[in-house]
């Protein structure tokens, strides 16, 4: 887990020209780089969308004009630039289609994976960040709403419907113990 | 106005993250329909979440250091691309504008009297200051053009 000290001094925009700059970026980049690209992937449901838009996010941060932001901050800003480069994309091209990688594991978890990929192509791009954001990132409704765009208030009705419609693919769970 | 989920769904996705459950929080979620779904949800996508990190390989932080650093750079050239188109064009009317005046003020000096006035070595003399000074024109505006030129079929 990261320190709280170091990541309060992670990069300000702008500023990677520096060796401290450097540093920063690669910790901010350790810290976010593998949840970011687990949203793009999801989200666009294509993995080498979501390796160009990794890149592109990245780039984006560190050309913007934003002041200084702690971690939550960093991390929510980051998230925006890539939910907005996924709306442009979405926007120019059909990048709708869901890419099947070579499944491997054992059964259950291949049934799992199955149904959770088979939930997720029935959803839309909106629905699928909505719930990447909230169930995976732990995303307050706040915070949602600054990654989104979307007003703060329609969050909880958005994501109720989104679960919902999400819940509906799902093949009943095991009870865990 | 009709509650349209849990107000304890923040707990259980807190909790499913940090695996910090209250005994209360369980039964909760095992009585509560809307967080029971939204927990079922959230372990499906966190499976997924795991197994698309195991799968993620990010580019070394280096290549993206570099190429924020190319596009900063081509961002400044463009920008001070668009500065010169600028001067140029300010240039350009600022030669249309000398030309007219110089044109408007040397009708106004009543073009036939100063022409019969001229002869001789006096005529060849203007004859040669105008060919001189456009030529002058055309030499400082020709590279201008032609870069113009180049950076219209570039793009």
């Amino acid at each position: 887990m990261e320190d709280a000290s170091m990541i309060a001094g992670w990069i300000t925009p702008g500023r990677e020209q520096t060796a401290a700059g450097e540093e920063g970026f690669r910790r901010l980049y350790e810290a976010t780089s593998r949840p970011l690209w687990g949203y793009l992937q999801h989200a666009s449901g294509r993995p080498d969308v979501a390796d160009d838009l990794l890149q592109e996010t990245y780039c984006k941060f560190l050309l913007s004009k934003a002041p200084a932001m702690d971690e939550a901050q960093t991390r929510s800003y980051l998230f925006r630039i890539a939910t907005n480069l996924l709306h442009n994309r979405s926007r120019s091209r059909d990048d709708s289609a869901l890419e099947e990688p070579p499944e491997s594991g054992v059964q259950s978890d291949q049934d799992a994976r199955l149904d959770v990929r088979a939930m997720m192509r029935q959803l839309k791009p909106r629905e699928r960040e909505l719930l990447w954001l909230a169930y995976v990132e732990g995303m307050s409704h706040a915070e949602i709403a600054a990654a989104t765009g979307l007003g703060a208030m329609s969050i909880r009705i958005l994501l109720y419907r989104a679960r919902q419609k999400a819940s509906g693919f799902l093949r009943p769970q095991r009870i865990k113990s | 106005m009709k509650q349209i989920s849990c107000e304890h769904e923040t707990d259980v996705i807190q909790a499913l993250r940090t695996g910090e459950w209250t005994s209360e929080l369980r039964l909760h979620v095992a009585q509560c329909q809307d967080c029971s779904q939204a927990l079922r949800v959230a372990e499906a996508l966190g499976g997924e979440a795991r197994r698309a990190e195991i799968h993620c390989n990010p580019p070394d932080p280096y290549w993206i250091l570099q190429r924020s650093r190319r596009m900063a750079r081509e961002i400044a050239m463009l920008r001070m691309t668009r500065l010169l188109a600028v001067m140029r064009a300010l240039a350009a009317i600022y030669v249309v504008a000398a030309a007219v005046w110089f044109l408007r003020g040397y009708a106004a000096l009543q073009f036939r009297e100063v022409a019969s006035a001229m002869h001789g070595s006096a005529s060849m003399f203007a004859l040669m200051g105008a060919m001189v000074a456009a030529a002058f024109v055309v030499a400082g505006l020709w590279p201008i053009l032609r870069q113009s030129g180049v950076t219209g079929s570039g793009r």
